[in-house]
């Protein structure tokens, strides 16, 4: 049985984080993805990169993982020519530099279209291809900045949020969906589409229900952990320093089952806690409360305890929980995978299972740069191996 | 032939309890499909979920529903059940985020759904998914923020400078849920793209892993993230004179624009921090000069200023600001739609788009059992004797 999007190419000019993560979204669902890439301007994982320490280029990046990899110098004639070539034998063609760069190298969306009539373009940007601030660089937490989420986001009595890669990667897989919606009216309509994704319009999709009830005079601010309808409704601590407890009490029966769990009987009945309105007046009391029993709980066991409660529990993992989860891994969202030098590591598969496929997400691992020139070039684009060492020699193959 | 929508054509049912199902199927509405809410009896407990509109209704219902139908179905009944699986025979998608546990008893279970629907996407949504060890567990959204890797990892920068001892800090509104909602009308649309009816099993905590996938990365190289040392060097979220920026520079030349923004002053012009590593060395010290000195900036001056040099920065805009910002209103982002009990009201459309114009949002989330007379119709006549 074969993944859902088996048969759709993209050729994938999209570089850093959230473009990557559009298509590495989509290979794993089964689209065959051409990474075009240049030694002239390597993407970020094949540089040093100071901030994490990194000093030679990353020997597995997720988001670059599961595609196949060409070099094109876009800056050269022949490397444009051979780059639209590509798109005439692809469904998808995505890119995320700034609004405007596609076009002036002579590949915007009507050049694409003069090659595949109905080509699936997808442009994903800061701010979007139109209006005043469309030419803005950005990164994560300028998207989260810009679209309120970095505002309604922190502590009541601090700062706003700075949001970081789930930012780039939330605006990926918001890109991956319009994607395979824009195939879906093409087999419909036989048209293409230019599907325009801004990152700061997937910050604002987040808090839509804030913005909504802004635009209706009422103003949400920071709230830190808490609900406005619910208590307790945190992070607590356990026995083990640093490793903190996620609760969430729904109902008041649930809090009649927390008071049970606790050994704390009476505070089922105590008025100060006995219906919902009341434990969010008291909120700092029930927290108080709470934390003086979590504090003296092993973390696993009390997550456990909570759930079997039916009391919505879970500990505040760190990835080391995450890449050796067995119900993750029984799901195959942990798979391993081969990196450079052939040890395997833990990453990420496809978030979801298909009963109509028993395919893994992740086979391969991230491409060297150029690594599949003698498929792309020679299979798919039917060029000989002498014309490709000529446009290697003129570098337009680089 | 305006507002052509991509998934025109497509119809949804959709059973949500939840943020993440409800938004799979806002996003799949947003996009043209036809989406039945299918309410229990007692409607969507959507509807009573802060935060609140002036008139009492959810804001949060609002934008989940926006252009959504809505049909009362009680599964726990046979004449409305027979009433949900006519309206399910005429879709292509049915979504769903009922606990695993009670699936049976509503008809709902996935064996009995693809014998009677073969050709359907059953598109299961659960806080930790329908299978494995933990696909009984529940979860809200704090839980799942951390569930998923990033809330541990929260807060960083300012926030966790001004508060190094406070937990862990939550991402604002239904974060985790809607990437779970994301992830899932994703994978919908993928399976009906393959023309092969199956169960999809969605699960918002693998969302959240996904997008959270550098985590997992950097411990793979080694590293496990902390929130207390995740911060950026310099840089990050910067209080001025009326409100904050977040600035961010990356590239050597961006840090360059950024000493010209600054007026060029000795401590920034120093030889030394030409190094790259060596900024990130002189990290606090950059950013005490950066804070003291922003203080005295007006927000919109200063990213105008820091955009036009190519320095990398961003207002953190109140929703007011969203509402009424140059870029939203030129790119038309907001739409307004009558809302019963609520007059007009302002929805967001989808943050893409397929041409110029944003998708419309035609219509306001409706009453419960708004549509009830399209179930109807869907129900072949021997079996109609369900009222609404």
């Amino acid at each position: 049985m074969t993944r859902p999007l088996e048969g759709i190419r993209i050729a994938d000019f999209t570089v850093h984080a959230a473009g990557p993560f559009c298509t590495h979204m989509l290979s794993q669902l089964g689209a065959e993805c051409i990474k075009i890439e240049t030694a002239l301007r390597p993407d970020i994982f094949r540089k040093p990169h100071a901030v994490y320490g990194r000093a030679g280029p990353a020997t597995f990046d997720q988001v670059a993982s599961n595609k196949l990899s060409v070099r094109l110098n876009l800056k050269h004639p022949e490397g444009v020519a051979l780059a639209k070539r590509l798109v005439a034998v692809s469904d998808v063609a995505a890119e995320s530099f700034r609004a405007g760069v596609m076009e002036r190298l002579g590949l915007g969306y009507e050049a694409l279209r003069e090659v595949r009539r109905d080509i699936v373009m997808v442009l994903v940007s800061s701010s979007g291809q139109t209006g005043p601030d469309s030419h803005f660089a950005g990164y994560a937490p300028l998207f989260g900045a810009w679209g309120g989420l970095g505002y309604l986001s922190g502590y009541r009595d601090g700062p706003p949020l700075e949001m970081r890669h789930v930012m780039d990667h939330s605006v990926g897989m918001n890109a991956a969906l319009a994607t395979v919606a824009a195939l879906h009216k093409r087999r419909r309509t036989g048209e293409g589409s230019h599907v325009d994704v801004a990152a700061r319009e997937v910050a604002s999709s987040l808090v839509g229900d804030a913005l909504t009830a802004a635009g209706a005079g009422v103003a949400p601010e920071r709230m830190g952990n808490e609900d406005p309808q619910r208590a307790p409704h945190g992070l607590y601590p356990t026995a083990e320093a640093d490793r903190w407890l996620s609760i969430a009490v729904d109902t008041d029966a649930g809090w009649r089952r927390l008071a049970a769990l606790t050994g704390r009987q009476h505070l089922a009945s105590d008025p100060r806690f006995a219906t919902a309105a009341a434990r969010v007046a008291n909120r700092a009391e029930v927290d108080g409360v709470v934390a003086d029993w979590t504090a003296t709980q092993a973390p696993d066991a009390a997550a456990a305890a909570l759930q079997e409660a039916g009391i919505a529990a879970h500990l505040s993992w760190r990835a080391s929980d995450i890449a050796a989860d067995p119900h993750m891994r029984a799901r195959g969202a942990i798979v391993d995978v081969a990196e450079t030098g052939d040890t395997t590591r833990a990453a990420v598969g496809f978030p979801a299972r298909f009963s109509g496929s028993d395919q893994p997400g992740m086979t391969r691992g991230t491409p060297e740069l150029g690594a599949h020139e003698e498929y792309v070039f020679g299979e798919l684009l039917g060029l000989g191996q002498a014309r490709i060492g000529d446009l290697i020699a003129d570098r337009a193959i680089y | 032939m305006q507002d052509l929508k991509p998934l025109d054509g497509i119809r949804v049912v959709e059973r949500a309890s939840g943020v993440a199902a409800a938004y799979a199927g806002r996003l799949l509405a947003a996009m043209g499909a036809e989406v039945f809410m299918a309410e229990p009896p007692e409607h969507s407990p959507l509807r009573r979920e802060a935060p609140f509109l002036p008139g009492g209704g959810s804001a949060l219902f609002a934008y989940l529903a926006a252009d959504k139908r809505s049909v009362l179905c009680d599964l726990g009944d046979p004449e409305g059940r027979e009433a949900f699986h006519g309206l399910v025979a005429a879709a292509q998608i049915l979504i769903d985020d009922t606990p695993v546990a009670d699936r049976a008893a509503q008809g709902l279970d996935p064996a009995g759904i693809v014998e009677r629907h073969p050709h359907l996407v059953h598109l299961s949504v659960l806080p930790f998914g329908a299978e494995g060890p933990k696909a009984g567990w529940a979860g809200a959204e704090i839980n799942l923020i951390h569930a998923g890797g990033e809330g541990f990892l929260l807060p960083n920068g300012l926030s966790a400078d001004l508060f190094p001892d406070r937990p862990p800090l939550k991402i604002a509104g239904h974060f985790a849920e809607m990437q779970g909602g994301v992830t899932a009308a994703l994978a919908a649309l993928s399976a009906l793209w393959s023309g092969q009816g199956q169960f999809v099993d969605v699960s918002v905590q693998d969302a959240n892993v996904a997008i959270g996938a550098f985590a997992v990365q950097r411990y793979g190289d080694g590293a496990v993230e902390h929130r207390t040392t995740r911060s950026f060097r310099y840089g990050g979220v910067i209080e001025c004179r009326d409100g904050f920026v977040e600035l961010l520079t990356l590239e050597e030349r961006q840090w360059q624009r950024l000493v010209d923004l600054l007026g060029r002053p000795d401590w920034a012009t120093d030889p030394a921090l030409t190094d790259s590593a060596e900024r990130s060395a002189r990290g606090d010290m950059i950013n005490a000069n950066i804070r003291a000195w922003a203080k005295d900036q007006s927000v919109a001056d200063l990213v105008a200023r820091a955009q036009e040099l190519g320095v990398p920065m961003a207002p953190y805009n109140t929703p007011q600001d969203i509402l009424e910002g140059g870029q939203e209103t030129a790119r038309e982002i907001f739409r307004e739609v009558a809302m019963p009990g609520e007059g007009r009201v302002q929805i967001q459309s989808a943050p893409f788009r397929f041409g110029p114009e944003p998708l419309s949002v035609t219509r306001g989330a409706p009453k419960p059992g708004a549509d009830q007379q399209l179930l109807m119709s869907c129900v072949p006549p021997e079996a109609r004797r369900v009222q609404a």
